[in-house]
């Protein structure tokens, strides 16, 4: 694989014990700042869940059962404010509800899930993420409110290319995006042209890598596309083929780039199949229609006449 | 062998693991078996190999894709990390723990600064009213009055549970946050440990010049050694975490961040054990009406366990000069293991 350059976008590449190098996307702040308000919702509707059974209990239980039900909500309080993150963390390799419902997830730097110690400590460090904080009088009067501008957890991974906040960086964690994508096999070539037109390239040409990737990429994309559009994206590959391949100067550019890809995919040449079986395709071509009027060029000089009557002789005993 | 041909035969192995994956993520590894397990390793050994051959197989670029998110998911079910040893964290608690507080200058200076400006507070508030009432403000003075003057009897072991969770909320927050705070450079936990320091001592001040210093004093002296040092040990884990920033010994700024990380925890975490028996003892012993001499013994015995804890637990290991001991914490050289 090419070296990459600088990086640029937001995918981080790990090495495994295995020696190979797979990637993860980290998430930037539009993923995390969900699941962190989902967290938070979360844990207010706990609270309330808790000071609920615990008034219904003290009214079961009499007044001494109060004070300890008010001295337990507390606990609980304090334990969903410092350690909610932590502990699902911990038990849900890397994920707490609020990181469920959006799809990412807290891996090690390396490529590993986290332990306890990583887990407790990224959450309870967010207390450094969460400044500055400003001490606000409460709007109803009596009392005083802390308003938290988290701008140390917003501005501190901006800077980083892991996107990782204080806690984070303290423990060598990074939160990456956990979905899985469907498989994508190999696109199904339709137009029966362009099968056609892959038994007119050489049967020497080798797809390469490259060639191969951008390929891929074009037929992945062409469907979506008006002809006029494809026409326009595939010329600047389609002419050195065309020119290489010897085809007519009218060729389709869009045609002959799925055509290759055909050649390079799905079809076995000439030379790669077993002489005493004869040709064999492996993915047998559609009913074949009469040849598209693009397809058939005008003649201009005599030995492209004489050429272009062999392409048509050979399409006729194809077809 | 074309990729469409090879695509078909290798896509039932993808399948396959893509479903163990999600047969361990959902039970864990136990459920599998020993045929399953052995199963799952085959077929991600295979997949790496896929992967590594990748583009000499010229497989399509989305199906890359995906072998890049079904490795990942695979290493991270096979390459786990222990969560919970409580062999480890007991002996991190009382081996690991006592000798780096032994040796720590940040505890030293954490302690130095609280007992001076807490002290100079007092000498401040005892002397001066207009110091008092610009930091503190006279209404909650007249509280803290207020809170005193009755003799302390509570027997309502019920309110005594109630004043526990409140105080350990309360305590066990300003502790942690002292903690994080550290980690601006070591700047923000001084400035928490100074301001915390400076109102205490203001208080103590000015009770000491009202008659109800008695009832004061009786209520205090309890919980106050637990309390106080375990707040100074929060704030000297979290100037450890600041200044491992600034001083990094040769690593660069963030592997020294991380190992500092990894030893201030647990010492945030014996920190925050301090803080709960301080939290008990304040709720349940203090305001009680038990006599001074009771309360008096508890606050000798909290610091003779103090005193023992640091000094006598963290003595360096027999033929290791103090110096040299080991500095770096068992739980996080826990050996990550393979299913």
């Amino acid at each position: 694989m090419q070296k990459p350059g600088p990086q640029i976008d937001s995918r981080i590449e790990v090495v495994t014990p295995e020696n190979i190098a797979f990637q993860y996307r980290v998430a930037g702040p539009f993923r995390r700042m969900p699941a962190y308000l989902i967290d938070i919702l979360i844990r207010i509707a706990a609270i309330l869940v808790a000071r609920w059974a615990i008034l219904l209990l003290g009214i079961a239980g009499g007044s001494s059962f109060m004070g300890f039900g008010f001295g337990a909500m507390l606990v609980i309080w304090f334990v969903l404010e410092w350690f909610y993150g932590g502990l699902f963390e911990t038990f849900w390799n890397g994920q707490t509800p609020g990181k469920w419902a959006v799809g990412v997830r807290v891996v090690a730097t390396d490529g590993q899930p986290i332990n306890a110690l990583q887990a407790v400590m990224r959450n309870v460090l967010r207390a450094a993420d969460a400044l500055p904080v400003l001490t606000l009088p409460l709007p109803g009067g009596g009392g005083m409110m802390e308003l938290f501008l988290y701008q140390v957890g917003l501005w501190v991974p901006a800077f980083n290319d892991r996107y990782q906040r204080l806690g984070d960086l303290a423990c060598g964690t990074m939160v990456v995006i956990d979905a899985t994508p469907a498989l994508y096999g190999v696109v199904r070539i339709t137009e029966p042209e362009a099968i056609r037109l892959a038994d007119l390239i050489p049967h020497n040409f080798v797809v390469n890598r490259s060639l191969a990737r951008t390929l891929s990429l074009y037929v992945d994309r062409r469907r979506g596309l008006s002809w006029t559009r494809r026409l326009e994206i595939a010329r600047p590959l389609a002419e050195p083929l065309r020119t290489m391949f010897g085809l007519p100067p009218q060729t389709n550019a869009d045609l002959l780039l799925a055509a290759v890809y055909y050649r390079a995919f799905y079809a076995p040449t000439v030379a790669e199949t077993n002489p005493a079986r004869g040709i064999v395709a492996t993915a047998k071509p559609p009913e074949p229609a009469p040849p598209a009027p693009w397809l058939i060029p005008q003649a201009t000089s005599q030995s492209q006449v004489e050429r272009l009557a062999d392409i048509e002789n050979y399409l006729d005993r194809i077809g | 062998m074309k990729v469409a041909e090879l695509l078909d035969t290798r896509r039932d192995n993808w399948r396959q693991l893509e479903g163990l994956c999600v047969q361990m993520e959902g039970r864990g590894r136990r459920r599998l078996g020993g045929a399953g397990t052995a199963r799952f390793a085959a077929l991600y050994r295979a997949a790496c190999a896929d992967l590594a051959l990748a583009d000499a197989y010229n497989l399509p670029t989305g199906t890359v894709t995906y072998l890049h998110r079904l490795v990942a998911r695979a290493h991270n079910q096979l390459y786990r990390s222990r969560r919970f040893d409580l062999a480890r964290w007991g002996h991190e608690l009382f081996h690991e723990v006592p000798r780096r507080l032994r040796r720590d200058n940040c505890l030293r200076a954490a302690l130095l600064i609280f007992w001076g400006l807490f002290f100079a507070a007092l000498l401040f508030g005892r002397h001066s009213p207009e110091f008092l009432n610009s930091l503190i403000g006279k209404d909650q003075l007249e509280n803290a009055r207020d809170m005193y003057s009755k003799q302390l009897d509570r027997e309502d072991a019920s309110v005594s549970g109630a004043m526990n969770g409140f105080y350990i909320q309360h305590n066990i927050s300003i502790g942690l946050e002292c903690f994080a705070w550290g980690l601006l450079f070591g700047i923000g936990g001084l400035v928490d440990l100074a301001f915390n320091a400076v109102q205490l001592g203001a208080i103590f001040g000015y009770m000491t010049t009202v008659p109800e210093w008695h009832n004061f004093s009786q209520f205090v002296t309890a919980h106050g050694p637990f309390e106080l040092t375990a707040i100074a040990v929060s704030a000297a884990a979290g100037m450890r975490l600041g200044f491992s920033m600034i001083n990094t010994h040769g690593l660069s700024r963030i592997a020294s961040l991380q190992q500092a990380g990894r030893e201030a925890m647990p010492t945030m975490g014996a920190a925050m054990v301090m803080l709960a028996i301080a939290a008990m003892i304040e709720a349940f012993l203090s305001p009680s009406s038990a006599p001074y001499a009771v309360k008096a013994a508890v606050a000798i015995v909290s610091s003779v366990l103090l005193f023992f804890y640091i000094f006598v637990l963290g003595r360096p290991p027999r033929g290791v000069p103090d110096s040299q001991a080991s500095t770096t914490s068992a739980i996080a050289q826990e050996p990550t293991s393979a299913a």
